[in-house]
């Protein structure tokens, strides 16, 4: 009986160690393709596998201009025209809190 | 009274009988073998053992600096949003009241909106989660960008190779990416 108990105890911990909270970081992620129609759209979220509606998506060219000013969509998504000058996309959840895409690394269709 | 007679052990298992509820002892002695480990972590998380594992140099950012260290001293670890390798710095003694915020890429950022991951933290002991590309050439550099309360922004670099030799041999391993 005694070692029933005792294995019952030691289960219980066990069950416990694995289920103890541990600290679960939420890095931002962002991936962009090339949809048909010489668009690209870029989806948003964070490594917690929360979504990210309503964030700053911004397309900014190589001389820093903004070419398109975005905010990610209720499904975080965000669909703009493909532009015509060298860019790269900036997801933006805050600073510090960014994913930077190249134009270079947007597999095209 | 039963009438029935107990059989009589072998005396192996009598001696099995005896003594097997005395085994329990070694499962106090199981803890032990992890005690050095518990005992480094416990000091590296309390920052009794230092801001890391391997202080990687001091990297001049302007008029301030600040101690690099790996918090581990070891290859990114992986991650939903890809391979992750956490380092640990501090300031110098008389820029932590000037500095804002401090930021951590590979590779020069080409804006502070863009300058990388930030560090969170005491200015004393402050750490960061960098994301480490799988194409990230062996000779990158880590750039830290730092902002200071008066508005001013400093950037300084080190390279990734002695900010930690094992995200090198880890990027040499994984081999060059297209």
């Amino acid at each position: 009986m005694t070692l029933i108990r005792l294995s019952r105890a030691c289960a219980t911990l066990l069950l416990c160690a694995g289920f103890c909270p541990t600290a679960v970081a939420h890095n931002p992620m962002c991936e962009c393709k090339e949809i048909p129609g010489e668009q690209i759209q870029c989806t948003g979220g964070f490594s917690d596998g929360s979504g990210a509606p309503g964030v700053t998506l911004d397309v900014i060219g190589y001389d820093e201009t903004i070419l398109v000013p975005g905010k990610l969509g209720a499904d975080s998504t965000l669909t703009f025209k493909k532009p015509s000058a060298e860019f790269y996309v900036l997801f933006d959840a805050g600073p510090g809190h960014v994913v930077e895409i190249d134009q270079a690394d947007i597999p095209s269709q | 009274m039963s009438k029935v007679a107990a059989a009589t052990p072998s005396p192996l298992r009598a001696v099995w009988l005896k003594w097997r509820f005395h085994l329990n002892v070694l499962l106090l002695l199981v803890p032990l073998g992890f005690m050095p480990k518990y005992l480094a972590d416990a000091a590296l998380f309390r920052g009794d053992s230092g801001i890391g594992e391997r202080v990687a140099g001091e990297v001049q950012v302007g008029p301030w600096s600040l101690t690099l260290a790996e918090f581990r001293n070891e290859g990114p670890r992986p991650d939903p949003a890809g391979p992750m390798k956490f380092f640990n710095a501090a300031l110098c003694a008389n820029c932590a009241e000037q500095v804002k915020a401090t930021y951590l890429r590979i590779g020069k950022p080409r804006s502070l909106r863009a300058a990388g991951v930030i560090f969170f933290g005491t200015p004393y002991r402050m750490g960061a989660l960098l994301p480490v590309p799988e194409r990230t050439p062996a000779d990158a550099e880590l750039w830290v960008t730092m902002e200071g309360w008066d508005g001013t922004m400093h950037q300084g670099s080190i390279a990734l190779s002695q900010a930690s030799p094992a995200t090198i041999a880890w990027l040499n391993k994984q081999g060059v990416k297209p």
